[in-house]
């Protein structure tokens, strides 16, 4: 079961986001609501996904996606970005980000983009 | 003067039940067995399914609704959106940039219209006439896109259609990108519901969209069936949802029970 670790702000986001994880049969293995914090996170529970807010305090998704590639270069981050932020899904694609999933989420789009990332 | 005709063919005209009729497209009027209807005053069409028959929706006080044969569905289309009543501009526009969040494959910038009527956006071309129901849009906002190698301004229009949020762009000389830009800003201001959500009503709305079911969405937040009913009730009120399905509780008859009973 791959294990994933999700990463937003919202804690309202993160359970939703969590509920549609758990329901497709994935392992939440954290939760963090910043970069910072995911950052940490990541090298502890070293998930097999992670699911990456753009927007957040402390420490944006972009520094953080940065900051996990430079530890693990094969990490694999998917974006979480809202309409409108095109812009920001080519930096992320740039940097290493693997896919993104735009806000608000829908169950199906995002266990599909999940699953092609994982190449499940 | 006579009025130049462009087509004149047997058709069906719909009134609870198809009928042959003579469709006659001239200039300025569109004739269908006996109804008379001016080009420029149709309010709007758009391409409808009755009965399983692909057909012409055309408001003009009410509905008509028309079928050309097969082959000339496309051409009286075309004719009858370039020739709504409507406000039009010129413009450069790229319809389905993107869909999810995906840039669509094979969509190319159009010279063509942008036009406004009573109740839709066009983006009208000699190939394309797409039609925004406008109670299927979202936003408007400009930006600066790379178009063609270079920076320019554009008008981003972000629509739903079966679910997905779409982007399509407009293109035109600065001042007239602003007067479309504004226009819209008005005419969506005046289109959206005039209700102020609570959180709580935002959670829910967030919740269906992302597919959770009734069920899931109770205990998601921590309410009962009934307080959950309460804020359905209000959401479809104010236009923001409709209700496809009924929850049924049922109790079992002592028939019911009895059946239970055997059940080993």
């Amino acid at each position: 079961m791959p294990k994933v670790l999700i990463v937003d702000d919202t804690a309202f986001m993160r359970k939703l986001m969590k509920n549609i994880l758990f329901g497709a049969g994935f392992d939440v293995a954290g939760e963090a609501e910043n970069g910072k914090m995911a950052v940490e996170m990541y090298q502890q529970i070293k998930p097999d996904i992670v699911t990456m807010d753009v927007v957040m305090p402390e420490m944006t998704g972009i520094d953080a996606l940065k900051n996990i590639k430079s530890i693990d270069g094969n990490a694999k981050v998917v974006m979480c970005t809202a309409i409108g932020q095109e812009k920001i899904v080519k930096t992320a694609i740039k940097l290493g980000a693997k896919g993104y999933i735009i806000k608000p989420f829908q169950a199906p789009k995002v266990i599909e983009e999940i699953k092609k990332v994982l190449a499940m | 003067m006579t009025e130049k005709i462009h087509l004149r063919t047997p058709a069906k005209l719909y009134d609870g039940k198809w009928m042959d009729a003579e469709l006659v497209l001239g200039d300025e009027t569109l004739a269908i067995g006996n109804k008379r209807i001016p080009v420029k005053e149709v309010e709007d069409i758009d391409n409808v399914e009755i009965e399983n028959v692909s057909a012409i929706k055309i408001k003009k006080d009410g509905e008509i609704i028309i079928k050309p044969p097969e082959k000339l569905h496309a051409q009286v289309f075309r004719f009858l959106s370039f020739n709504l009543k409507a406000d039009r501009f010129a413009v450069y526009f790229l319809a389905r940039a993107t869909s999810g969040g995906v840039v669509s494959a094979g969509v190319q910038w159009e010279k063509g219209y942008f036009s406004v009527t009573e109740e839709g956006l066009w983006f009208l071309s000699p190939k394309k006439q797409e039609r925004i129901p406008l109670e299927n849009m979202g936003s408007v906002e400009k930006d600066v896109r790379n178009v063609g190698g270079q920076q320019r301004m554009v008008l981003v229009l972000s629509h739903v259609e079966k679910g997905s949020v779409l982007t399509s762009l407009i293109m035109c000389p600065e001042t007239t990108l602003e007067m479309v830009n504004n226009y819209l800003q008005r005419l969506i201001k005046s289109h959206k519901p005039e209700i102020e959500l609570t959180e709580e009503e935002k959670e829910i709305l967030t919740l269906i969209y992302s597919g959770l079911d009734s069920v899931s969405i109770e205990n998601f937040i921590g309410v009962s069936t009934e307080d959950l009913n309460a804020y359905y009730d209000r959401i479809v009120e104010a236009g923001l949802a409709n209700v496809v399905k009924i929850r049924k509780e049922i109790e079992l008859t002592p028939s019911g029970i009895s059946m239970v009973d055997k059940v080993k």
